[in-house]
Parts: C-alpha cells; structure tokens; sequence
C-alpha cells in the first residue's frame, strides 16, 4: 500500500491503485455514486489527457474520464 | 390511474442510463415513424413513436433522455424525474421499460429500483444480450426476475433477438397493470428523512412514501409543485433539520446494498471482456499518438465534405437551376411566375444544397458516436476547452463548424452543462464555414498579390487564405473567453464521462441519425430560409414605381446610344432596375454606415442580401455589376477590377476594402438559418440575438480597423 492513510486520489501517479474509502464532497458524491463510484469500489489510475485536467480511471472494470478536481474529493487507500 | 381501464391512447416510456442502448431500442421499436420535438418549456430533445401491440390500441412509446437517478444534475436527467413524478402529466407512462446494459447491471440497477419504489409497472430490458453467448456472460433470467419481482426479457439491437417477447411483456404491463405493481418496496426512508415525511406524507400529492420523499427532495424546482406546497416544504425541511444531499447519499448506498447481491449471484461475467478496448485506448486516449489520430480523423472529415459533396451539391443546383428555366419557359412571364423562380425555387435549392454536405457530417459522427470515439476526443480536450469556458465535448462543433455551423449546432447537445453548450453555439458560427469559401475566392486577390515561394510551394494568397481560417477559430475561442466571464451559471460543470467500451456501429442507428438530421434541417431552417429569399426577390425587383420607371427608360436610352447587344442591355437593365429597386434605396440609405469600412452602396446592397445567407454575395455581385445570370467568379473578379469611384476615379475595390470585407465576412453573423437553429436550440430570441448582434459589431469593428489602417 503506498499510502497507509486514506489521500486524496487527486495525488496518485499514473499505475497507482486504490480502494475508495469516501468522499469529501457531499455534491460531487452524489453524482459520482449514482454513476457507480462509491466506498469498496477499485480505483486506478490509467493516465492522464495531454493537457493534464482530465484523467482516464478505471473504475471496477468500468472505464471513466474525471477532472482532478473530481478525484481530488475521492479518499483511496 | 390503474383501473383496470385502457387509454386511448397508452403511454409507455423508455427509460435507462446514457450508454444503456435506449435509442437503438427505440429504433427498432418504432422505424422511422419517430417525432422529434423539445418537451415542453425546455430544451431537452423528445423522441416518440408509435407502436402497434396485437389486442390493444395504439400505444405512444416515449423515449426519455438517459438518466442515472433520480437526483439529477442536467437539465436531461430533471425533466425525466420531473414527468416521471408528476402523475397528472399528459407525459406520465402507463408502464415503463427500463433498459440495462446486461455488463452493467451492478450500475444500470440504481434507477431501476427507485423508479420501481415509485409504483410503475415496469419490463426489466436486458440490452446487448448478443454478448451473452459470446463472452461467456451467463445472466440466470427466471432468477433475476424473481428477485426483482418483475419480468425480464433480454434482447439485443444488432441480431433483434427478444424484440417479439418484449411486445407480448408490454401487452402484458398494459392489459393487466395490478398484475405488475411491486409487493414490496426496495428501499425504506432512512432516520435522517423519516421526521421531515411524517409532518408532510398527508400533505403531499403523493401516491406512496417513496414518491413523498422524491417531492421533498425536488420541490424547491419541480414545476408541478405548486407555490403553497413548496413553501409548506420548505418549511418542514428547515424544521426537521432534513439534509437532502445527506439523505441522498444515504439512500444510494442502501440501494447498492440492497441490488448487489442480487446481481453477484445472477450475473457471471467468463473472461474479462475489456481488455480488447484497454489496448485500442493504449493508442487512442495516448497522451502524444491520441491527438495526432484524432487530427488525422479531422483531416479525413474535411476531405469527404468538401470532395464527395460536391458532386451531390452541384447535382442540386443543376437540378433546381433547370427546374427554374423549365418552368419560366412553360408558363407566361409574370410576377407569379418570377417570384416562383427566383423567390421560392432558388430558396428551396438554397436549403437543400446543404442537405448532402450535413448528411456526410452526421454520418461520420453518428459513426463516430457509435464506435465510441467522440467520449475519448471529448477526454483529450476537456481541459483545454475548460480554460475558454466550455466542455471537452464542445471539439466536435467546432471543427463541424467549418463546414457547417447548422449540423454543429445540433451537435452541442451532448453537453450537459447549459453554459458550456450556451458557449460552445454562440461561437461555433465564428468557425469558416463552407459558404464563406466563394466569397474569400474573389476577394483575397484584391487583398494580396499574385506572389509565389519557394518554387510554388507557398503562395501568398494561400496562406492569406489559411489565415482567414485560423482568424475564425482564434475569434471563436477569445469571444468564448469573453462570454465565460460575462455569463453567470447556476449549474456546477462536470466532466465526469463515461468512456464506453468499443463496439462495431449498428448501422441502423448511423442511418436514423442521418436521416432524422436532415430532415429536421430541411424542414425546421427551410421555412425561415424561404421567407427570407420571396422578400428578398420582391425587394430587388419592386421599387418606387416612378424610380422604376425613370432606371428602365435610362437603360434603354443608354443601351441604344452606346449600341449594346441584346444580352448587354438586358444586364444593364438589371442592374439599373436593382439600384431603383426597394434594396437598392436601402442599400443607399446605409452608406453613410458602411462608409468608414470603405463601401459604397452596391456593396451595402450585397451585405444586406448576405444577411439572409452568405452565399448570396456573389449572385448579388453578378447582379449589381451586371455581370449577367451566370455565376463564373472569375468573370466577376475581372468586372470588379474595373469598378471606379464615380467621384475620384480610383478603383473601388483596392486592397483596403478587399481586407475590410474579408474581416467582415470572416465574423459576420450572415446566415439565417444558423439564427434560426440557435433559436431552435435555446428555446427563444435571446441568444440568437445576441449572437446577431455581437458578430456584426465584431465585423464592423474589425473591418473598420482594417480599412482605416491600409487606406
């Protein structure tokens, strides 16, 4: 486990996995619970867009594309 | 509601997540006997159809926008929680198929049971069970259905398997709704909630405590709720404390509980299915390749728009050209018949000579779409087009844009954020579209002299050229800047985008896109575009009668003096009459405007007709400078070179004026049909006027900036 406490998934590198332990943001959590994100789910890092902002996560077995600043308000560990 | 008694008409909506297969169901369901309009008061696409069921009347299926819960974020998903929890709406389904992706049932099962507590008959619809054999998925249906307490029929929209046993599951819903209503609800009002629907159950027009708790939730906006019951709400919130977010939250992770077992031991997925897609992502979603293919796709795109619809496009306008001389030589001459021909006839072959080149558009994008690519290109450039306040989806309508700004309007649909979408259609009509091409050709060797590089690799006129694109795309991004900080939105921006797993195109799908598109083009933007041309056409050819009178006797005069042919003096007379016409007086009375960007009023009179479309410069050109019926640019650029200022004798169209009404032409907004499609699409006159109105400044600006500094 590189990271012993939970952090922000917002500070994973790319190759990094995770299990989601919850959410920071009760508005953002929401919307990620209802598009499947939620505490236990397997969250890794694939790799990130040329520009930077937005990252490819695979989910479960599920492929998404977020904002760092939607994964900052995921707490993995 | 339910008793026991059929409509007349029965409504059955079409629910499920984005990405569910809902449309390719309705497409299979209903052909092509679809309506497409926007549901009421909002600017949300409704698709229905009808469906004829053996033993039943005719049954309205209603294809709701996809929608993950019942706690929206867009402006889709609301409206489906809206109608979906108003059951005195003219909307509200008899009974419900809801639709899940058969991989994704560990997801796809959220809505299905909140609207499942909300008391619908429903149909549990297994999409994509083609891959039930294939990747050794195997889904036990008879236990499923038991668990749900509901009837479950897979089926698939590539090898139209279950499609029979889904008609007979509707039948069945509508004959016998008691038979459907659920026994027991999935999920029970939690500690946080239960105080705030004790004080309100009674009150609310509500036909369970599932639906008592969705009204506590949405009443601050659900539109039929009335005043005295939202302020009665409101009040009862405060006073109990009630968290809607935290109740929210609550209430999804109870569900997810709830279903999962349920799917875990129903649901067995083989082999792991996505690591074919994973590779293809490796290449496509590629920090450095990704870009470059996706520029590659681009490339191919304009190719096939400019190349393969040219054929079909001069097809049209032979075809509508011919119609036109046949008719004006069948009937006698006439007002009727001149306003048939020039008016309608040239407006009708004005509205479908796009028809091919939007066509080829929507095909590569539906495509596009399909396969699963434009949520990877929306990914690439999602942080790029944030900094200029708007989506990662906004790329696919600006580059659209360069054909057409109509299709790329259209297209802006994807995007869920009203201000990002808002945007993304104010400033797509910025991009060069195809009908700006004839104008840029006659004017830009005015502009900039025949000079040739490096051995005729580099031309001066063809980069001028590529600069007058690239000055569309920079003006579209900074005037989205501009408006992104000007406009306030209520709605927070997500990204948050699924990333589809590949899949071959269903066909059908490519076509009804297509198809629907086109039409809707044909018919929506063609009413507006042959208004304008029979208003046009009467305001060339009436005028005062006495200036008419006085243009026509001074031709003829002219025309003998001079001893002109009888072709040369019909095009004197032409233009004559045009300069005594109504357009004519008008194109004199804006002059003093146009002045200081170095026009005089036979170009007032070709930007004003350029007003209903740009196209029209160069008929109007031909015209004015009776250059005579045919269209031939170089015949025309030969006569502008010769024009001279009655008053100085320099010639008129030197390069301070060619640059000013290239600038102009770059950022006018002179497209009525692009006006007509943002109202469409914003629901109102608001957004295309403002559109209109800050286009035409930038235009006059630009091209006063230009004139004022080369002159």
């Amino acid at each position: 486990m590189p990271f012993p406490v939970p952090a922000a998934a917002s500070l994973f590198k790319v190759g990094q996995t995770g299990t989601i332990e919850r959410f920071t943001n009760e508005y953002l959590a929401g919307k990620l619970l209802d598009i499947g994100v939620r505490p236990g789910s397997r969250l890794r890092v694939v790799r990130k867009s040329p520009f930077g902002g937005s990252w490819y996560v695979k989910i479960d077995r599920q492929c998404l594309a977020l904002r760092k600043k939607e994964l900052a308000c995921i707490m993995v560990k | 509601m339910h008793n026991g008694e059929i409509k007349v008409t029965p409504v059955v909506g079409l629910v499920g997540n984005p990405n569910s297969g809902k449309s390719s169901l309705f497409n299979i369901l209903t052909g092509l006997r679809q309506r497409i309009g926007n549901f009421p008061g909002v600017t949300v696409e409704k698709k229905a159809g009808m469906l004829t069921l053996p033993g039943l009347p005719v049954v309205e299926l209603i294809d709701f926008p996809g929608a993950y819960s019942c706690y929206p974020t867009s402006l889709d998903e609301r409206l489906v929680v809206q109608e979906l929890t108003n059951p005195e709406g003219d909307l509200f389904p008899d009974a419900i198929l809801y639709v899940a992706d058969i991989t994704k049932l560990d997801k796809h099962l959220l809505l299905f049971t909140q609207l499942r507590d909300l008391d619908l008959p429903m149909v549990l619809v297994l999409n994509m069970a083609d891959l039930m054999d294939k990747d050794g998925l195997t889904v036990d249906i008879p236990r499923l259905s038991k668990a749900l307490d509901v009837p479950v029929v897979p089926v698939s929209s590539r090898d139209h398997r279950g499609i029979g046993e889904l008609k007979e599951a509707i039948a069945g819903l509508l004959l016998d709704p008691e038979q459907y209503r659920p026994r027991q609800a999935f999920y029970e009002p939690g500690a946080g909630a239960r105080d705030v629907l004790g004080e309100l159950r009674q009150e609310l027009p509500a036909r369970n405590d599932y639906h008592a708790l969705l009204l506590t939730h949405h009443a601050p906006w659900l539109k039929h709720v009335p005043e005295t019951t939202r302020h009665r709400v409101q009040q009862a919130r405060v006073k109990h404390g009630f968290h809607s977010l935290r109740a929210q939250v609550e209430e999804t992770m109870d569900r997810y509980n709830t279903f999962e077992p349920i799917v875990r031991t129903t649901v067995r997925h083989a082999g792991d299915t996505s690591s074919r897609s994973d590779r293809i992502d490796g290449v496509v979603t590629h920090p450095v390749f990704g870009p470059i293919l996706f520029i590659a796709l681009m490339i191919l795109l304009f190719q096939a728009l400019f190349a393969w619809a040219s054929v079909p496009m001069d097809l049209i306008e032979l075809i509508f050209g011919s119609l036109g001389e046949g008719i004006r030589a069948t009937l006698s001459e006439g007002w009727f018949t001149d306003m048939l021909v020039d008016g309608i006839i040239a407006g009708l072959g004005g509205v479908l000579v796009f028809v091919p080149q939007i066509a080829i558009l929507f095909f590569f994008i539906a495509i596009l779409e399909e396969v699963g690519y434009l949520a990877r290109a929306a990914y690439l450039f999602d942080s790029l087009m944030q900094r200029f306040g708007m989506n990662g989806r906004s790329v696919v309508a600006l580059i659209s844009g360069h054909a057409c700004a109509i299709p790329a309007i259209m297209s802006t649909r994807t995007i869920s954020n009203w201000k990002e979408r808002l945007l993304t259609i104010l400033v797509t009509p910025l991009t060069s579209c195809s009908a700006r091409i004839p104008v840029y050709v006659i004017l830009i060797s005015f502009a900039v002299p025949q000079a040739i590089y490096f051995n005729g690799l580099l031309s001066l006129q063809g980069l001028a050229f590529a600069g007058l694109y690239f000055l569309g795309i920079l003006s579209a991004m900074l005037s989205a800047l501009v408006f992104k900080v000007v406009l306030k939105s209520p709605d927070r921006s997500f990204l948050m985008l699924e990333l589809p797993e590949y899949r071959v195109p269903v066909w059908r799908n490519v076509g009804t896109t297509v198809w629907q598109k086109s039409k809707t083009f044909v018919v929506e933007a063609g009413k507006i575009i042959m208004i304008i041309s029979v208003i046009l056409w009467a305001a060339s050819t009436y005028g005062p009668p006495a200036d008419m009178a006085a243009a026509e006797t001074a031709a003829l005069a002219r025309a003998e003096a001079q001893d002109l042919s009888g072709e040369e003096t019909a095009d004197l007379l032409a233009s004559q009459r045009l300069e005594a016409s109504y357009a004519g007086h008008l194109g004199k009375a804006i002059e003093p405007a146009i002045r200081p960007l170095g026009y005089d009023w036979k170009i007032g009179i070709a930007l004003l007709t350029s007003f209903a479309a740009r196209e029209v410069f160069v008929g109007t050109m031909a015209t004015i400078y009776s250059v005579g019926s045919t269209d031939d640019e170089f015949r025309i650029r030969e006569r502008l070179a010769e024009e001279r200022n009655p008053d100085t004798g320099e010639p008129v169209y030197n390069q301070a004026t060619a640059w000013s009404l290239l600038i102009f032409y770059v950022f006018a907004m002179m497209c009525m049909s692009t006006l007509a499609v943002t109202k469409r699409e914003t629901n109102g006159w608001k957004w295309p006027i403002v559109q209109f109105v800050f286009m035409t400044v930038l235009a006059y600006g630009g091209a006063m900036i230009a004139y004022q500094l080369l002159s």
